[in-house]
């Protein structure tokens, strides 16, 4: 990012260095293990496996037809999108709402904010088992204490389509949330203090500053925070494959989980990766669309 | 910045209320460690047990085969259907393994592109980001294949090379950015004095960037340690690793929750320390260096 006046200014000698023989690792290694199999995949999609003759036969567009006339892949995406754009809202103002919260020298806020970032690292597996235990239906303690107040009527959240998404999504913004926090406390730290103590003398309101100076200046965070975030969202697996499986029905089966079970339980090998393939264009489509808006730079 | 600025309420209130939201963030953490340390027959109690559980490590035990007092360790080491001691290191050589891999790759490039220029960089430093993209299971269905092919398939090798692809636009974007904080004047000083671009890097450059090459490698680890779809896809019985394993605690008779959260602490601890120890990194890194704290 500082490379724009470094370029003015460096001496001859500096341009002129061969940056190749230092990049060559990295080149091999994303050739072999993502160009490759990027290649690879597209072969696959235009092949499907064979029962009868125990191989791989080439079948045309048939896989790619099938694809666009497939409700459930159409349902599989809706479900991501609808998963991918709640739990974003909900961690973008979750995670504001507590990165100002904990924005503050007082004593023990240190403290706080450092167990905030344990969820970060719990593997999203073992999460998707923690909430698992915590909503399940005889046992759970999110189950019980929901049924006490009186939010939950049914037996259970994640066997009742029409909560079982939730149920995943709250496993999702639990261990996300903090993601945002830290990323806003940082983003708060950064800032000067001359507008704001300017705007306190002028008379401005709290609501005023926030929505006037911290907002605005919260632009470039807010957007990595989207990007970031959004990527991860929209590849969702672990938590469905753990918590779900994609059922109750397909109530949960995000674009991920239906490539794969597709590929692996359908043993329908091109068909997944085709679906596969799709979600791939679509995230490069609109994260490229998005950094160009948003003019991130890297 | 103090959002004190934003206004209203008193500093207590405020302290109470910070401290109930991470509470309650804590809260499943708590409770998973809880359910570790329990007896079996507490797991089930209705209505849930949250407090006034009575302590027992035989869960752990199982799992581990580490004794807390008793010498169960010894008869269970290698005996029982839970014991997750190779599972737990067979996680620890793939993440060391990947790791170390992407190290070494991502220090030499991302040291050039802090430091060099060339025709199309902005694409190539765009390409690495856009390999960030890539839904994992993607590049899972062609390299079960692919493995399959080549003899990869269920070896740390193969899971350690994936590892290192998946961590490689991260280490590579974030290394960058901590080159980018140390003056490029020092490398030029040195090369009027006739220093090579090799000699600069090993003898200069990298000593003071071992803090943030440090920072990177404790972030590749965990995000190999947490990995899940890769494992899950290209494994079948030479490894597994411990978020994968966890999930065949789950079967048809019902889930083993005590031994499956006594691993989970197992998969837990580790990950957390090395976590604190990155705090002063950890926006940068999450962010792949587009952000600074």
């Amino acid at each position: 990012m500082s490379a724009g006046s470094a370029r003015l200014t460096a001496p001859k000698s500096m341009i002129s260095d061969h940056a190749f023989p230092w990049l060559a690792p990295l080149v091999a290694m994303l050739i072999v293990f993502a160009v490759f199999p990027f290649f690879y995949n597209v072969w696959l999609s235009f092949q499907e496996f064979v029962p009868r003759e125990r191989a791989l036969e080439f079948v045309g567009t048939e896989n790619w037809t099938k694809l666009f006339a497939d409700s459930r892949m159409w349902g599989a995406l809706g479900i991501t999108l609808l998963y991918t754009a709640i739990c974003l809202v909900v961690q973008l103002v979750l995670g504001l709402g507590i990165a100002l919260l904990l924005d503050s020298d007082d004593p023990g806020f240190g403290f706080l904010r450092g167990v905030l970032t344990l969820t970060l690292v719990i593997p999203p597996a073992i999460t998707g088992m923690m909430f698992l235990l915590l909503e399940d239906a005889q046992f759970g303690v999110f189950t019980y204490a929901l049924k006490s107040i009186g939010l939950l009527q049914g037996q259970s959240i994640l066997g009742n389509p029409s909560t079982a998404l939730m149920g995943v999504m709250i496993a999702d913004i639990w261990q996300w949330t903090p993601f945002m926090v830290l990323i806003f406390l940082a983003g708060l730290r950064a800032m000067p203090t001359e507008p704001f103590e300017s705007a306190v003398i002028d008379g401005a309101s709290g609501w005023q500053i926030f929505r006037r100076l911290t907002l605005p200046m919260l632009g470039k965070v807010i957007a990595i925070a989207v990007l970031i975030r959004g990527i991860d969202l929209f590849r969702t697996f672990d938590y469905v494959y753990v918590m779900t499986s994609g059922g109750p029905g397909t109530a949960t089966y995000t674009l991920s989980l239906y490539a794969w079970q597709q590929t692996f339980s359908f043993i329908n090998w091109g068909y997944g990766a085709a679906i596969s393939l799709f979600s791939l264009f679509v995230i490069l489509i609109v994260a490229n669309v998005f950094v160009a808006v948003t003019r991130l730079r890297w | 910045m103090s959002a004190s600025y934003h206004g209203s309420g008193s500093r207590v209130l405020r302290a109470l209320a910070a401290w109930t939201v991470v509470a309650l963030f804590f809260f499943p953490i708590y409770y998973w460690f809880s359910v570790a340390f329990r007896p079996e027959n507490q797991i089930f109690n209705r209505p849930p047990l949250v407090f006034g559980w009575d302590f027992s490590a035989k869960s752990f035990e199982e799992v581990f085969g580490i004794s807390f007092g008793g010498d169960a360790a010894r008869s269970l080491a290698g005996g029982g259907n839970f014991y997750m001691m190779p599972r737990l290191i067979d996680t620890i050589i793939v993440a060391v393994g990947s790791t170390a891999l992407v190290v070494v790759i991502a220090t030499l490039a991302s040291y050039s592109l802090s430091r060099m220029r060339f025709r199309a960089q902005h694409h190539f430093v765009f390409w690495i980001l856009s390999t960030r993209m890539m839904p994992p299971v993607a590049v899972a269905i062609p390299m079960f294949f692919i493995y399959k092919e080549i003899g990869l398939m269920d070896t740390h090798v193969g899971i350690i090379l994936v590892h290192a692809l998946m961590n490689l636009p991260l280490a590579v974007l974030l290394l960058k950015s901590f080159f980018d904080d140390i003056p490029q004047e020092i490398d030029e000083a040195a090369l009027i004095d006739g220093a090579s671009r090799w000699l600069i890097f090993r003898r200069i450059v990298l000593p003071m960037a071992l803090g943030g090459i440090a920072a990177t490698a404790v972030l590749c680890f965990i995000f190999s340690w947490t990995e899940f779809l890769f494992v899950l896809t290209l494994t079948q019985t030479g490894l597994k690793t411990v978020p994968v394993v966890s999930s065949t605690f789950v079967t048809s008779t019902g889930t083993a929750w005590g031994k499956m959260a006594a691993l989970g602490v197992g998969a837990m601890v580790p990950a957390f320390i090395f976590i604190l120890l990155v705090q002063k990194n950890l926006v940068r890194g999450l962010t792949m260096g587009g952000l600074k704290q």
